[in-house]
């Protein structure tokens, strides 16, 4: 157990590493740089070397990147080349915004996915199931950032439900911030409701026809407990794990909600970064989520195969 | 449309209606700088947020660094300078207390101060904290305002209520500069706690002072209590969110979460002006969008300029076909629903400089079918247009391909986004670029750095030594009509030769909720804020 | 824009001996046909090719008038026309060819370099595996989109790159997908008597492993395609996919977002054209799913 747990954060580690090579030298391959895209429509040659001077950017690449790794391992994530702001502010100040609105989809996600899933099952082939099935394969279909749009335009705009767009922070608002991630944490919730119904209900078939199950059902027990106990408890399980690798899409899913609702979490930090080629901002968002994405994926391994040994023996997680 | 007319309707414009000189479509509406959002006269009551839509993220909120017109939209209610623009657009003092005396043949520039006024931190504001900003503005690394003030050679105080500029040459529009960032005075104190860091917490004379920033979303200003003109100032603070979509602007100003939203889509103007929960003001501003045409950038800029092989590079016969081909009004009707202002100068109608004699090309396909024919050139003539990627960018690009299309160009419209077109733009590695600029208050603000040879914009490569010259010569004399004069010249110069065809000036609108009142908004586009607030 | 590749991975069908191929497939055929909604899934996307194919007979999708802008559905435009005059309907039909090109070929370019890799990965594992795994890992850290948006960022803005942002995005599912396929298949007794009969690598790889290894491929497939569609969409509509005047879904939903309260209908079309690709693929890769899977025979 110890080697295989040193093994998994040392691949781990290694990965974070190489994405954050990657990072590096993937923002640097984007036509102009942060000097030019910072100096916008007021450029002028002298000043674009300042700028470039100010911030390192004549180095080498290796050079700029070396001192770059030994800064972040220290916890100094650079400044922003466009607000000039610190990096790590800026993420701080973003991430619990977008841990927010990936919570409350989460919750949106499982409140519908999870009983529509098991309600599939239980009613295999009933009005139910396939009213799922259909609802499942839509929220799978539609694009995000389109029920995004129509959302808006018919709750905020038609019918004046809901304020369209904007933040407040819970602290300030708590009403006023529900209110405001309401639309965007059921556009997210949908795709991910989505999923986890079709996982639920695939792994509750499994389940229920398992032998386990089976013995229960053959012992007497009540429907009702079978369900609850056994089958439901046993076909959570998978539908965690899966969640584990849901992380990605969710952020994924954030980087155009937000841009519609205008959330200043992180999908809208890195894409507005891009765009700005601000380099200390595109890296630090990148790395952090990817070092979520890592840290996620290594616990869901590290569960699972606490859980069910095997794993450990055939060759590492799939 | 007859010449006259046209001369007549730039003019008519710029004080009321825009559509009336287009062909069809459209509602009557202002397009002009007839609303300053004066109109509304009831009173202002003390007390209560205001909060400003902005359409993006300023970026380091410091005078020195600070390099987008977003960012002036803060910094207007925040950071006072040595001079300002009243809503005619002429320049006048501000944390000055009159017009600065020019001697020594231009060379000597003296600037006296007010006395009373006090950086929001509760400092006095006098000729010292003026000179260590001035040289700040000059001396820091990455400034972007060292080529505001190159003609400034030293920096002195000679007492606490004034300076003296010295120069190394006459520099007429330097004025018109010190009424923008690099006329802003910062709190001496604050900058030396902060150094280069003072975007992050910046501390100016204003009538309110900087509180917090969330970085992409919001930045919140206070009423400032030393301000000494305090008592005109109503709100008790301006938050200032970035709303990027301007359907999401827009709601936001319906529903009354935001009272002001800035730059509204042309297209949008004519429904919101049917909505009673929305007041729109219109305002012309001080910038133009033009077509960049590659006629000698081969190597950057910077750069001696060199041959360009490309059919509208070589041949300023081509390039004169590419405008007959264009109509500038069909542009403004389909593009922007007849809300900007069709030009054909740099100059655009607020300015004092703007020349109202200006004909503009007609559009004449024949002649440009012709001309191409006379060029030799093998039809369809390949251009390639670099073009931004908003909706707006896009709509622009295709309606430029169908109507040169006619004449027999086939323009490849490329869009691509900002960063990756200038790259290429400097680089001279492109053809047409549709680009256009902000603008400033002095005409050489909207010419020089674009037809100098060498100019840091001078993306086309011109290299044209009477241009230079004129140049050159309007920015030592003091006297407006002399400058006119040179810049009429100038630009006639420009329309042979054309490596920009200029296609309109953008109007800029805001829209405030019903019961706003106070906010000034002139040509340079930005919201004052000191006087608004709610009506009583 | 949700990954699914997870529940694909699992090792394995139980089959121990390859099946005798045409009464297999015939027997599948019947059963996708049994499935109502699969079909009704394959209708709309034999549907959608037609009109993808049968574009220029709906018009001139360049041709504009100016004069006739954001007009509601008539006779002459039964879907109206856009900011510029054009015809909707048309430009929806030369849009479906963009969309489809960039889904089929991006998951094409993904499985032609994620197969190779993941056959490479799971039959001759160690260092290979290793190395191939990482990159995977790697891959896989960044979020699908923001991938999507950096390649396309860097590649500039065209059909072509917009194929390879995707492909690329979407290669780590296959490579998953194909070396967990693999690890299953090479301890199957019709592989190691292969191996005994001295077949050589290639030879079993060809034979006896990566055609066992299709319908997971296949299905995987099915589930990239209309994540593509989408990614397609969301990278035109962030300014980063097809070149003007080309038409795609995404180009017409961001043109129609500026023209929300005049013309909501604009907006409507495009994303309902998105939704149908998408989910016609979806409907056929589930009933593929159920067919060619006897574990989800139900």
């Amino acid at each position: 157990m110890a080697s295989y747990l040193l093994r998994r954060v040392g691949t781990s580690a290694l990965v974070l590493l190489l994405a954050s090579i990657v990072v590096f030298v993937g923002v640097r391959a984007l036509p102009g740089d942060a000097a030019l895209a910072l100096a916008g429509e007021e450029r002028d040659p002298a000043a674009l070397e300042q700028i470039r001077e100010k911030y390192g950017l004549n180095d080498p690449v290796p050079v700029q990147y070396v001192r770059y790794l030994g800064n972040s391992l220290q916890g100094d994530l650079g400044f922003s080349t466009r607000t000039g702001l610190d990096v790590t502010d800026i993420i701080l100040e973003r991430l619990p915004v977008t841990l927010e609105l990936a919570l409350l989809s989460l919750a949106v996600g499982l409140l519908i996915g999870i009983p529509a899933g098991i309600l599939a099952a239980l009613r295999r082939g009933s009005w139910v199931d396939n009213a799922s099935n259909a609802f499942g394969l839509l929220g799978l279909s539609i694009p995000n950032f389109w029920l995004g749009l129509v959302l808006i335009l018919l709750v905020s705009v038609q019918w004046g439900l809901l304020p369209a767009s904007g933040y407040v922070p819970f602290l300030e608002d708590p009403l006023g911030n529900l209110q405001r991630m309401l639309l965007p944490a059921i556009v997210l919730g949908t795709g991910l409701s989505a999923v986890l119904m079709r996982q639920m209900r695939s792994a509750m078939l499994e389940t229920m026809s398992a032998d386990y199950v089976r013995t229960a059902r053959s012992k007497g027990l009540s429907e009702r407990s079978v369900v609850l106990v056994h089958a439901l408890r046993n076909s959570l399980v998978t539908v965690v794990t899966v969640l584990g690798l849901q992380l990605g899409a969710l952020i994924s899913g954030a980087v155009i909600t937000e841009q519609i609702f205008v959330i200043p979490g992180f999908g809208k930090l890195i894409v507005d970064g891009v765009f700005t080629r601000d380099y200390p901002v595109i890296q630090g968002v990148a790395l952090v989520t990817v070092f979520g994405y890592v840290f996620v994926n290594l616990l869901v391994d590290l569960t699972y195969s606490f859980l069910n040994p095997r794993i450990r023996v055939s060759g590492g997680a799939s | 449309m007859a010449r006259p007319t046209r001369a007549l309707c730039l003019v008519v414009a710029s004080v009321a209606l825009v559509s009336a000189c287009g062909g069809g479509g459209g509602g009557g509406t202002s397009g002009g700088t007839t609303n300053t959002g004066a109109d509304d006269d009831r009173e202002a009551q003390a007390g209560g947020m205001l909060t400003l839509a902005l359409a993006e993220d300023p970026d380091a909120l410091d005078p020195t660094l600070a390099r987008t017109l977003v960012g002036r939209e803060v910094f207007v209610n925040m950071c006072e300078k040595l001079y300002d623009v009243d809503e005619k657009l002429e320049l006048v003092p501000q944390l000055a207390t009159e017009l600065p005396e020019v001697t020594d043949e231009g060379k000597t520039v003296t600037i006296t101060l007010r006395d009373d006024a006090v950086f929001n931190d509760g400092e006095k504001m006098d000729a010292a904290a003026v000179k260590t900003s001035l040289d700040r503005h000059r001396e820091l690394e990455g400034s972007a305002r060292t080529g505001d003030l190159a003609a400034v050679e030293s920096v002195e105080v000679v007492d606490p209520t004034t300076v003296v500029l010295r120069l190394t040459e006459a520099y007429a529009p330097l004025t018109a500069q010190l009424a923008d960032r690099a006329g802003m005075v910062m709190s001496p104190k604050q900058l030396q706690a902060l150094g280069d860091k003072f975007g992050t917490d910046p501390v100016c004379v204003g009538p309110f002072s900087f509180v917090s920033r969330t970085a992409g979303s919001e930045i919140v200003l206070e009423k400032a209590p030393d301000y000494y003109d305090a008592d005109q100032v109503k709100a008790d603070g301006i938050t200032y969110r970035v709303i990027t979509d301007g359907n999401v602007r827009q709601a936001n100003v319906k529903s009354g979460d935001v009272q002001i939203a800035e730059r509204i889509a042309a297209t949008d103007v004519a429904t919101l002006e049917k909505d009673p929960a929305v007041k729109l003001i219109g305002q012309d501003s001080l910038g133009y969008q033009g077509i960049s045409i590659n006629i000698g950038n081969v190597k950057g800029i910077g750069q001696p300029v060199g041959e360009v092989d490309t059919p509208l590079g070589r041949s300023p016969e081509l390039r004169e076909a590419f405008e007959l081909s264009l109509d500038r009004e069909t542009i403004n009707q389909v593009v922007f629903a007849g809300k900007n202002v069709p030009g054909c100068t740099p100059l655009p109608p607020a300015s004092p400089f703007h020349d109202e004699d200006v004909e503009c090309t007609e559009r004449d396909v024949e002649k440009a079918k012709s001309l191409i024919e006379e060029s030799g050139e093998a039809t369809p003539v390949p251009v390639k247009l670099t073009i931004g990627t908003s909706p707006e960018n896009l709509r622009l690009g295709q309606v430029i391909q169908s109507q040169a299309k006619e004449a027999g160009f086939e323009v490849e419209v490329a869009s691509t986004e900002f960063a990756s077109a200038l790259d290429a733009s400097d680089a001279g590695d492109f053809e047409v670029f549709q680009v256009g600029w902000s603008g400033r208050i002095d005409p050489d603000g909207n010419i020089y750095n674009f037809l100098h040879t060498g100019a840091p914009l001078n993306i086309s490569g011109t290299s044209d030594p009477e241009i230079d010259a004129m140049l050159d010569e309007a920015r030592l004399v003091e006297d407006e009509q002399e400058r006119a004069a040179l810049y009429t010249q100038v630009l006639e110069k420009e329309a042979e030769l054309r490596p920009i065809i200029y296609l309109y000036h953008p109007v800029n609108y805001l829209a405030t909720g019903p019961d706003v009142v106070g906010v000034e908004y002139y040509a340079d586009g930005l919201p004052r804020l000191k006087t608004a607030g709610l009506a009583q | 824009m949700t990954t699914a590749a997870a529940p694909m991975s699992q090792p394995g069908p139980a089959l121990a001996v390859p099946p005798p191929r045409q009464r297999r497939s015939r027997r599948l055929v019947k059963r996708f046909f049994r499935r109502r909604l699969s079909v009704f899934g394959l209708v709309v996307l034999v549907l959608i090719l037609a009109l993808a194919l049968a574009a220029p007979l709906f018009g001139d999708p360049g041709r504009n008038d100016f004069s006739a802008v954001l007009q509601g559905p008539s006779a002459a435009h039964p879907l109206g026309t856009d900011d510029l005059g054009r015809d909707t309907l048309a430009r929806i039909a030369y849009g479906a060819r963009v969309s489809m090109q960039a889904g089929v070929m991006a998951t094409l370019l993904a499985m032609a370099v994620g197969v190779p890799l993941g056959l490479i990965a799971g039959y001759y594992r160690g260092w290979a595996d290793l190395v191939i795994s990482r990159l995977t890992d790697l891959l896989l850290a960044f979020p699908f989109l923001i991938l999507a948006v950096g390649l396309a960022a860097i590649l500039g803005p065209s059909l072509r790159n917009v194929v390879i942002a995707l492909g690329i995005s979407a290669l780590p599912s296959f490579i998953r997908v194909t070396r967990g396929e693999v690890l299953g298949l090479r301890e199957q007794d019709y592989v190691a008597g292969a191996v005994a009969d001295g077949a050589g690598d290639t030879r079993i790889l060809s034979r006896y492993i990566l055609p066992n290894a299709i319908s997971p491929l296949l299905v995987q497939a099915t589930v990239t395609i209309p994540e593509a569609i989408i990614g397609e969409s969301v990278l035109s509509f962030l300014g980063l996919g097809v070149q003007p005047p080309t038409p795609s879904w995404g180009t017409m939903l961001s043109a129609a977002q500026g023209f929300l309260s005049q013309a909501p209908l604009l907006a409507v079309w495009p994303g309902v054209a998105i939704a149908l690709a998408a989910l016609s693929f979806n409907l056929v890769g589930d009933g593929l799913r159920d067919t060619l899977d006897p574990k989800a025979e139900r």
